[in-house]
Parts: C-alpha cells; sequence; structure tokens
C-alpha cells in the first residue's frame, strides 16, 4: 500500500518531470516557423514544392503569410514575441526594419553556412540580412513600336516617349524609388543628387505611373506605354508567349532590386530561421527559383539553363553591374522627397 | 361670323404635354446618376469577359477564361468561401447586437442616450485601417493571436451601426401604443416583442443585415491586419493577387462579388419584403 507521503513524492515528481519535459515536447510539436512571402508565380512555386520539401526535412510547419503590408503588421507585434520569424522583403523595407531593431543587422556564414558563396553585393553594406535573389532594374520596351533598344536611362526622356513612358508612384514603390536615384546619378553628381533628380523627373511629365510592377508589365503588354522603367524578370517572364517587348540594361548600370531574407531578433525559433535561409540559398532551390521567376541567384554555385544563364545575372561581370542604393541615406529622407515628388507629378 | 376651321396644327397642342424643363432636368439628372453608378459596374463586366492577358480596352472578344481561372484557383476559391461564411456570422451578430442597441436607444428613458448613440456609431467616424490596427494589435498583446472569430467580431463592429441606423429609422415612425394595447389585452412582455415589436421593424432590422453583410463580404481595411495564412478573405486575396498578376480574373472575382451581393439582397426582398422599409 503507498502511503500518504510516498503518493505526494510521486505526484511532484512525476509534476517536475512534465514541467521540466514539457518545453521539449511542445517545441517539437508545435515548431512552427512563421515568414513571409511573395504572391504570383513566386508563391505558386514556394506552395506547391519549395515549402513542402523545408516542412519535411525539418519536421516543422511553415506558416508563409503573402497578405501585406508585412512590415507595419511587425511594427505592430511585440518585439519579444514578433508576428515573422524571417522577414522576406526588398532592401528599403529591411533598412527601416533594422533601424527600429525589427531584425538583424548581419547574417555570417557562422549562422546561415550558404553565405559564404554568395556574390559580395548579396551580403554588401547596403544590405540588412542577406539578398538570396536580385532583379536588374532598367527599361522595358516595346519592339513593335519602331523604338530602338534603350542604351542609356536618358532614352526614357525621348519628346516621342510622351504620354507613353511609364514609371511608379514614387512614394509607394521602391522601383519609382531607385529610378529617382537614377536620375541623380545620369544627370546630376550622383544618386543622392536629389535636385538633379527633380529636375530630370520634371522633364519626363508627361509619363505613366503605377503602383506595382505587375501593373507596368500589364501597361506594356497592352501598348499603353511603350518604354518604362522595370525589372528584367518582369519581362523575361512573359519569354515564350510572343509578347512584343523586351529588356534593356543601359550602359550606366542597373539597379539592384534585392530579395532579402533576414530573422528578427525576438524570433522564439532562431535557429530554424536560419535553416530556412540556408535552405533557400541551396543551389537546387535557388535554380528552381530563378528559372521559376526570372530571378537572378545570389548563390555563385548555381548553374542555370543556358537560356537564363544567358539573360540573368550569373557571373562576376555580370553582378559587377548592379548599382546597389544606400537605403539608409534615402529612408531618412523619404518625408521630403515624398513631399516634392508628389508636387512634382501631381496631375 | 363665319367660324374658322381648326387647323392641324392649332389641334395637335390640345393632345400633347406641355414642355417641362424642370421635368426634363430631373430625368436628364437621374439619368447621369445611374450611368454614373452603373458605368463601373458594366466595365468591370467588360474586362471580365476580354480574353487578353491584360486589362485593355476596347475588348477584343468574348470569353469566360477568367471566370473559369477565378473558380479553378483554391486561393479565390477558398477566400470566396470564408468571406461568405465571415459576412453571414457578421449579418447574425449585427442583426441581434444592432436591432437590441436600436430599440435601447429609441424608448428614450435610457440615462446618457446621447452618448451612448455617439458611442455605438464611433466605428463609423474612425478610419477603418485604424481599428483594424488596434485590434490586431490588442489580439496579439492579449495572445490570443488572429483567430477567425476575432475577424468576424471586427467586422461585426462595424457593421452594427448600420442596423442600429436602419431600425432606429423605423423605431423613429413606430407607434408605442400598439405594443401597450397588446400588453393591456394580456401578453407577456416577450409576447409582445416577438409578435408585435419584431414584426414591425423587421425591415429596418433585415435592410442593416443586408448592409452588415455587404459591408463584411467587401471589408478589406479591417481584415488587413487581421488575417492569417491561409486565411485570407476575397478582398485581401485579391488585393494582393494584384501587385502581382493584374489580369481579367480580378474583374471576374469583382463580378462574383457584385452578384453574390446582389442575390443576397434579391432572396431577402423575396423573403421579408424590403420593399416595406424603402416605403417609409
Amino acid at each position: 500500500m503507498i502511503s500518504r507521503r510516498t503518493a505526494l513524492r510521486i505526484g511532484a515528481g512525476v509534476a517536475a518531470a512534465g514541467a521540466l519535459g514539457a518545453p521539449a515536447i511542445l517545441h517539437a510539436q508545435t515548431k512552427t516557423l512563421k515568414i513571409t512571402t511573395w504572391g504570383g508565380k513566386w508563391g505558386e512555386i514556394m506552395k506547391a514544392t519549395v515549402l513542402p520539401a523545408f516542412e519535411k526535412e525539418f519536421k516543422c510547419t511553415v506558416q508563409a503569410d503573402q497578405a501585406f503590408p508585412y512590415v507595419p503588421k511587425l511594427q505592430a507585434s511585440p518585439k519579444n514575441d514578433p508576428l515573422y520569424d524571417v522577414l522576406h522583403t526588398n532592401s528599403n523595407e529591411q533598412w527601416n526594419c533594422v533601424v527600429e531593431g525589427l531584425v538583424m543587422d548581419r547574417i555570417t556564414p557562422k549562422e546561415v553556412p550558404n553565405v559564404a558563396d554568395v556574390y559580395p553585393y548579396a551580403v554588401s553594406d547596403k544590405i540588412v540580412g542577406v539578398s538570396i535573389f536580385t532583379s536588374a532594374i532598367g527599361l522595358g520596351y516595346r519592339t513593335d513600336k519602331g523604338l530602338a533598344k534603350p542604351t542609356s536611362w536618358k532614352d526614357l526622356a525621348d519628346p516621342k516617349l510622351a504620354g507613353v513612358r511609364g514609371s511608379y508612384i514614387i512614394p509607394v514603390n521602391s522601383l519609382g524609388q531607385c529610378h529617382l536615384m537614377m536620375l541623380g546619378k545620369i544627370y546630376g553628381k550622383g544618386l543622392q543628387d536629389l535636385d538633379a533628380a527633380y529636375k530630370a523627373l520634371e522633364q519626363l511629365k508627361p509619363i505613366k505611373l503605377v503602383d506595382f510592377t505587375g501593373q507596368m508589365e500589364k501597361l506594356l503588354l497592352s501598348g499603353e506605354v511603350s518604354e518604362a522603367v522595370i525589372h528584367d524578370s518582369g519581362i523575361y517572364r512573359y519569354d515564350g508567349q510572343n509578347q512584343p517587348i523586351d529588356f534593356a540594361s543601359p550602359s550606366e548600370g542597373v539597379m539592384a532590386l534585392e530579395q532579402v531574407l533576414n530573422v528578427t531578433p525576438g524570433s522564439k525559433v532562431k535557429e530554424l530561421a536560419f535553416a530556412y535561409i540556408d535552405y533557400m540559398l541551396r543551389p537546387d532551390v535557388q535554380k528552381l527559383l530563378a528559372e521559376g521567376v526570372w530571378y537572378s541567384p545570389s548563390n555563385k554555385k548555381v548553374k542555370l539553363g543556358p537560356k537564363y544563364d544567358e539573360k540573368l545575372l550569373t557571373t562576376e561581370a555580370k553582378v559587377a553591374t548592379l548599382i546597389q542604393p544606400d537605403w539608409k541615406w534615402y529612408n531618412a529622407r523619404k518625408e521630403d522627397i515624398d513631399a516634392r515628388v508628389t508636387k512634382i507629378l501631381k496631375g | 361670323m363665319k367660324a374658322q376651321a381648326p387647323t392641324v396644327a392649332s389641334a395637335a397642342p390640345a393632345n400633347r404635354a406641355p414642355f417641362d424643363a424642370g421635368r426634363l432636368a430631373y430625368l436628364t439628372l437621374n439619368g447621369l446618376l445611374l450611368l454614373f453608378l452603373l458605368a463601373p459596374i458594366a466595365i468591370v463586366l467588360i474586362f471580365a469577359l476580354n480574353p487578353t492577358p491584360y486589362i485593355s480596352f476596347p475588348p477584343v472578344g468574348v470569353s469566360l477564361r477568367w471566370f473559369q481561372k477565378f473558380f479553378a484557383t483554391p486561393e479565390f476559391t477558398n477566400a470566396l468561401t470564408l468571406s461568405l461564411w465571415i459576412a453571414g456570422c457578421v449579418l447574425v451578430l449585427s442583426v441581434v447586437i444592432g436591432g437590441a442597441c436600436a430599440l435601447a436607444l429609441a424608448r428614450g428613458n435610457l440615462p446618457g442616450r446621447g452618448w451612448l448613440t455617439a458611442f455605438f456609431m464611433s466605428p463609423l467616424m474612425l478610419p477603418a485601417i485604424l481599428t483594424g490596427l488596434a485590434l490586431f494589435q490588442s489580439f496579439l498583446l492579449s495572445g490570443v493571436g488572429r483567430p477567425v472569430w476575432g475577424l468576424i467580431l471586427a467586422h461585426t463592429l462595424v457593421a452594427v451601426p448600420y442596423v442600429i441606423r436602419t431600425t432606429l429609422a423605423v423605431l423613429h415612425n413606430f407607434d408605442h401604443r400598439i405594443e401597450e394595447a397588446a400588453a393591456v389585452l394580456g401578453a407577456s412582455p416577450v409576447r409582445v416583442f416577438f409578435e408585435v415589436t419584431l414584426p414591425l421593424i423587421r425591415p429596418g432590422v433585415f435592410a442593416g443585415g443586408v448592409f452588415a453583410f455587404i459591408v463584411s463580404f467587401d471589408q478589406f481595411p479591417v481584415s488587413l491586419f487581421l488575417v492569417v495564412p491561409k486565411g485570407e478573405t476575397l478582398p485581401v486575396v485579391l488585393f494582393n493577387y494584384m501587385k502581382f498578376d493584374l489580369d481579367g480574373a480580378i474583374a471576374a472575382a469583382s463580378m462574383v462579388s457584385i452578384l453574390l451581393a446582389l442575390s443576397v439582397v434579391l432572396v431577402l426582398e423575396r423573403l421579408i419584403g424590403l420593399k416595406a422599409y424603402v416605403k417609409l
């Protein structure tokens, strides 16, 4: 017969063991990685192939948020229990986040071994986190309108393109912001020469402006614009569909539109978050996504098919044409810039 | 004196209504108003039926490919189902809460009636995006995450004022003597409510319910912060889709939304006769 004292001891022991063991059990049961990711074709590949394979290999669940806006949601969530473990956004937003302590400033090969194999731009001082892919921002144009292939950013100012040139609503689109900085470089002293940029922007009127790159693709396809600022993947993704559009890399260089992954400092599954970034940098995963959406892979070891290799930034020489803006500098002046460009382009 | 034979010209005005410039202006204004309200729907329909892979005008043909794409895409159909389910829940909750609030406010003996009315109407005064953000933070800080019931409550919050307004409008013309007569004849308060009060205010309550359904079904700013992965409502899915693919599927989705909202109104009209409310 068990005495009352023994029963209490056994009970306390079981309770203590349960309490000690609980976190491990809980961890095993609810290991969920919360990430942000894009929609469209990228989202289709992620949901159909990449994420299920990651979940299987790492025995976890990935909760992928495709509903914008990511940064305000992250800002509004507690820092010690953030809404996301891995934030996937463009570089401009990552810089906003790092200033507020919402993401890590650097990711090194120590945490993510595959970082050792990326091109220097992917972890340069213009990047917080790591860029897993990039697009080249240049000029898209119609091939059926009698236009010569653009060779310079200045070609967009051709008077023949009045009303049929396109760019973006600068306060809300990073391609528009890149274009503005590029105007400073082309017509002034450099990317940060805003006065020259404003003056050049004035000369581009009348110009059609849109919010998203997807809209610009459709404007080009429908012929509503003949030449526009766009990233290469926005044009190349129509490869083989017999569309009269093409992409031109201006001789002054192309701007980088990086796809950046970063980890939130308060993440409860930081190791899994790093594993996810490492996974996204694996050559096979990089190849799958690069050929699916025409993004240039960051991993130097990736070997793409010939038609992708020909067009995307897959060598040190091609990557050297990328110009990375200083988003920290830009974000610090964004309010003033927004007010100024809105005044210039209103109506 | 010889009577002059009436000419055709002089006889005609007797049968023709005199020219009424005011009536013509009235009809023109109504016509323009209808055009203003219906033109966007017509344009959406044209885009939905245009087979080109981008939204363009003029259309090059008629095709149902975008409707097929819409119904063949699980993201769209799941979001549509979720939106309908949430809107149905919101309709029921709003009718119950809003109807009860309106009755309490209309009785006239409630202390702080003016303040309470302003309080219940306040969700209409706040930008919906701020309501969504505030609820998002509240849910996260209280540790409940972003459950679907939270989304239903959030939609209910912005839908209740519509039910209150329409019910108060009915109650404004309500003759309380009918309730008193029923009570004098021996009906219990519960019976008076269900057999006298409710049938009389029903058109206002259900008109508010229709508004609540549509407000929830089309709700975007409040949902933006409160949806979870794989649990997005149709407006949120459409917004995210537009960022990457701007094709006719968006227009087809809009047409489906419009037809569903119209169906709800028509069904309710057939069931409870919303015209009675319109005539008030």
